[in-house]
């Protein structure tokens, strides 16, 4: 049993593991054994970090991810609303999963990257490729998993982190952990800010109207009923504003306000062969856009969730795995272009995962949703993990995906469409992974066709309608690479990633706007005794900004490049001062027309653990 | 985020006004050009089309239709940009005042050679349309979407291109016409609205309105009566009176479902308006509404049919707003709906103005 859980779990991380103290900007791999993310996930690749990393980054997720993955971004500026691409699919078809739940918003189903602070989790770990069986509606390009840990060994522990930058940008954060007889705390505060006010290149002006703060309190309790029963609960309450950037300077100053309260308690109990979880959430998300600031007007939405989950695991023999889920999940909504308007979903799902031999494991999935608000299709999924040879895993999956409409798609007033379908994707990857002394490749190759997808058209009113009008069809292949090498007392480590995509509307026989054919990311890292040396490079493809791919009006590639150094002030207690320079080559940039991005800039930052 | 998007939405998707380009020519006095056979400027004698865009731009097409220069502003003036989403253009002799409603901004040029003259970049807000008279401009701004009670005028000088007085109308404002020294203001933008206000610069005041059946979305003035258009039905008015003199019902369909009626212009004593992909033209004078269309063209955007039109100079323009993400085309016809040319231009055609 155990050599079973060790085995597939090794075969189901990308990359080689590192001590914990000494990473930087290296991906690491996580040995944990009861998460659902690693359990299902065969077939797939899964990429890990964890919070030793998070310190010595930058606090916006779009930031962080962008430099560590295949995911390509585009941001409106520095700190502005920032949407991803997986594997060339839109926005909607990434879906956040917090701690297991699906945290897209209720009424656009997408996630701004720049709400998210990499601050407060024990770890992030990125999915590509389909994931509707487990986490639901919008897991069509790949998931996003923002997990905290409750574990129980006993500690206490306090962190602290500041850092200060150009453009009075601040981060600081705050963290304590007591884990003493049955009892698991962690509560962590963060806050960063910044007055976003960089110089565009060409002396086209400053960054206007581009402040933003973002603050969050992160609290997990755990306790330990007895060896067979654990209670666990996770909180957290964001809040920000965000000013929206000018591209010039007589465009409107707007601002957008969110905040979001997400509660989860969770019941995990084991009898004989079983394991069951029982869940239940309560989600908030609020939001108001002020269209002028002169004004005081504003427009808002606001959605309750209440999801039950319950999940029962069943082990019939030492290589198999049962799983059943059955859940509920009831959201209200309402805002000033919505009305009041309450939308329920009921879901089923059926896992197996077997091990037919040492060398190959499989898995099978089915969920089913059922819902008054929208037809979904039955769901399922099906990964391979085949041991070739002990340096050399071949892995399969096959995955049937959907994204349901979103509260805006359904009730936006006087244009919401109601008869609307779930967006569809067949997908099939194939990866192969080659593990040395030294080094993990990790080549994938991936298609996806996605059917029925939403769109806003006008009707001829210039009202607009969403319907399910467009098929996309995307493929390409994403190649990982790391490889580390420690001697005497030095370290030095690489990481690489390089993503290819085609990603197609079947309709017009025309490109997607903002996929990039090709994206690289690169980082390595020197260690010397207490010293370290980080580098970063980013290289984005060029991307079509017309749907008629008129190439006049395209963005060019570009390559941005950040260096770090620091200091470990104690080796033991990891605690670092260090100085990040970003963008040393000062290139000007966009990844969005018209929104440039900062040139040369840098901050200081102290971590402190005691 | 979809309530400010939708927003960009709504304005990139208003129905185009009726505008008439002031058109200088040798008999007018006053003009600049003394020699009339020399051009005054790379586009003096042809059609500047206003393409509405994410950025605006103007493409311009010469009288005979040969020729064709995209983005003429940006050519002229490197580096520079006319704003996000350019609604309208109104012109005072040799000026041109093109505005933007997404960056609240009007740029002044030189409508012959494109040089930029100067920047009104301060006191508007979401400027739709405006008129120039006696030194001053006068531009309809309509400030926050979710209220017309901020809707206002803007008095603008001329020569220093600062605003000194914003007049709060008191209903929503959209296009605006000037006639002999009187505005008049149409109430009615989006599909919604019913009135016109009248007002006098002199006294800053609204002194009466014309109440027009609902759905209000375009209006000529023209001999000393003014025709109200709205989705079903095409209305006269006495202009000084406002009383409403005759009207005519319009209902047509398309593919089983009723079409609204837009775009109306008036040229040579001739009514012209569309519905949907389709062109209408009756006389002035006539009582019942025309049955056969003039024009069809053929179009595959799903919500930019008919984005711009105009008749000018025994032709007819039409402007395909395509899917607002790439370059769309105008198509040009004579009198009779024959066909001259199809061109290709910038994002979202919204406008025809004339140079000759």
């Amino acid at each position: 049993m155990k050599y079973f859980i060790f085995t597939f779990l090794l075969s189901l991380c990308a990359f080689q593991a590192f001590a914990q103290n000494d990473s930087i900007n290296v991906l690491e791999e996580v040995l944990l054994s009861s998460k659902k993310l690693e359990q299902f996930s065969t077939g797939q690749s899964l990429t890990t970090f964890t919070d030793s990393t998070f310190i010595k980054n930058d606090p916006l997720l779009t930031s962080f991810l962008n430099y560590n993955t295949p995911v390509y971004f585009k941001e409106n500026g520095l700190g502005m609303v920032s949407s991803p691409s997986f594997r060339g699919t839109t926005a909607q078809q990434t879906a956040v999963v917090w701690n297991g739940i699906n945290i897209n918003s209720q009424f656009n189903g997408q996630t701004d990257f720049n709400t998210l602070s990499i601050a407060g989790y024990d770890e992030v770990s990125v999915k590509p490729g389909g994931g509707s069986v487990l986490y639901g509606t919008g897991a069509i390009g790949g998931t996003i998993h923002l997990n905290n840990n409750l574990d129980f060994d006993p500690k206490y522990q306090h962190q602290v982190h500041f850092s200060y930058g150009s453009f009075h940008t601040y981060d600081a954060r705050y963290g304590w952990k007591l884990s003493k007889n049955n009892w698991s705390v962690a509560i962590d505060l963060s806050r960063n800010q910044s007055e976003n006010d960089y110089e565009y290149p060409d002396d086209k002006g400053k960054n206007r109207n581009g402040q933003f703060y973002q603050q969050a309190i992160n609290t997990n309790i755990g306790y330990q009923i007895n060896k067979n029963n654990t209670l666990k609960f996770y909180s957290q309450f964001i809040d920000g504003e965000r000013h929206f950037s000018l591209i010039r300077k007589s465009d409107t100053k707007t601002k957008y306000q969110d905040i979001n309260n997400r509660n989860l308690l969770e019941w995990e109990r084991s009898f004989g062969k079983f394991l069951s979880v029982t869940r239940a959430a309560y989600l908030e998300e609020r939001y108001k856009y002020f269209g002028n600031l002169s004004t005081q007007n504003y427009s808002f939405a606001e959605a309750k969730t209440y999801i039950w989950k319950y999940d029962l695991q069943y082990k019939p023999t030492s290589n198999s795995l049962i799983n059943g889920i059955a859940s509920y999940q009831n959201t209200q909504g309402k805002g000033s272009s919505l009305g009041n308007n309450k939308r329920e979903v009921t879901s089923f799902s059926l896992l197996g995962k077997h091990q037919l031999s040492p060398k190959l494991t499989y898995d099978v999935a089915f969920r089913k949703e059922i819902s008054h608000s929208y037809e979904s299709p039955l769901l399922y999924s099906l990964g391979v993990i085949y041991d070739i040879a002990s340096f050399y895993d071949l892995k399969l999956n096959f995955s049937k995906n959907f994204r349901m409409p979103t509260f805006n798609d359904l009730y936006w007033e006087g244009s919401g469409n109601t008869s609307l379908k779930a967006e569809q994707s067949h997908q099939v990857e194939v990866g192969n992974i080659f593990k040395f002394k030294n080094a993990t490749i990790n080549i994938t190759g991936f298609y996806n066709d996605i059917n029925d997808m939403i769109r806003w058209l006008p009707s001829n009113n210039s009202v607009w309608v969403p319907d399910n009008v467009d098929a996309v069809k995307t493929y390409g292949g994403e190649l990982l690479a790391d490889y580390s090498y420690t001697w005497n007392q030095q370290k030095l480590a690489f990481a690489s990633t390089f993503s290819y995509t085609i990603s197609k509307n079947i309709n017009t026989s025309k490109f997607l706007i903002y996929v990039p054919k090709t994206k690289t990311t690169f980082s390595a890292i020197y260690e010397w005794h207490r010293w370290f040396l980080d580098y970063q490079f980013l290289y984005t493809g060029e991307v079509f900004t017309r749907t008629d791919n008129n190439s006049k009006y395209n963005l060019d590639a570009y390559t941005v490049s950040n260096l770090g150094a620091g200091f470990q002030l104690d080796k033991n207690n990891n605690n670092v001062i260090g100085i990040r320079t970003k963008n040393i080559f000062n290139k000007a940039y966009q990844s969005v027309e018209n929104r440039y991005m900062p040139g040369f800039n840098l901050n200081f930052y102290i971590t402190l653990n005691f | 985020m979809l309530a400010f998007m939708s927003t960009l939405f709504f304005t990139a998707c208003s129905n185009d006004d009726d505008f008439v380009a002031e058109t200088p020519d040798s008999e007018t006095p006053g003009t600049e050009n003394p020699d009339p056979e020399e051009p005054r400027g790379d586009y003096d004698n042809g059609i500047l089309v206003l393409n509405e865009g994410g950025t605006g731009s103007v493409t311009y097409i010469s009288e005979d239709l040969a020729s064709v220069d995209q983005e003429i502003f940006q050519t002229v003036n490197r580096g520079d940009d006319l704003g996000a989403y350019v609604q309208s253009i109104f012109f005072d002799e040799e000026k041109a005042y093109i505005i933007s409603n997404g960056s609240n901004l009007i740029t002044v040029v030189n409508r012959y050679t494109f040089e930029l003259l100067g920047k009104v970049d301060a006191g508007l807000s979401v400027p739709r349309y405006g008129v120039a008279m006696n030194g001053k401009l006068y531009v309809t701004n309509q400030a926050d979407f979710a209220t017309t009670a901020d809707d206002y005028v803007a008095v603008i000088n001329q020569e220093t291109l600062l605003v000194e007085n914003s007049v709060i109308i008191g209903d929503a404002v959209e296009s605006i016409e000037e006639e002999n020294g009187i505005l008049y203001i149409q109430n009615a933008t989006y599909g919604a609205g019913n009135k016109i206000s009248v007002f006098n610069p002199t006294s800053s005041i609204v002194e009466a309105t014309f109440t027009t059946n609902d759905a209000l979305n375009s209006i000529e003035i023209e001999n000393g009566s003014l025709f109200a258009l709205s989705g079903n039905k095409l209305q006269k008015f006495n202009l000084t009176t406002q009383a409403l003199e005759s009207e005519i019902d319009l209902n047509y369909t398309q593919d089983g479902g009723s079409i609204s009626a837009g775009n109306l212009e008036i040229e040579d004593e001739n009514i012209y308006f569309t519905a949907s992909n389709k062109v209408y033209t009756m006389a002035l004078n006539a009582t019942t509404a025309p049955v056969n269309a003039l024009i069809t063209y053929q179009t595959s955007s799903e919500y930019g049919v008919m984005y711009g039109f105009e008749v000018e100079d025994d032709r007819i323009f039409i402007g395909d707003g395509g899917d607002f993400a790439s370059n769309s085309f105008v198509e040009i016809y004579d009198l009779n709906g024959t066909l001259l040319k199809n061109v290709e231009v910038g994002l979202a055609p919204n406008g025809f103005y004339f140079n000759d």
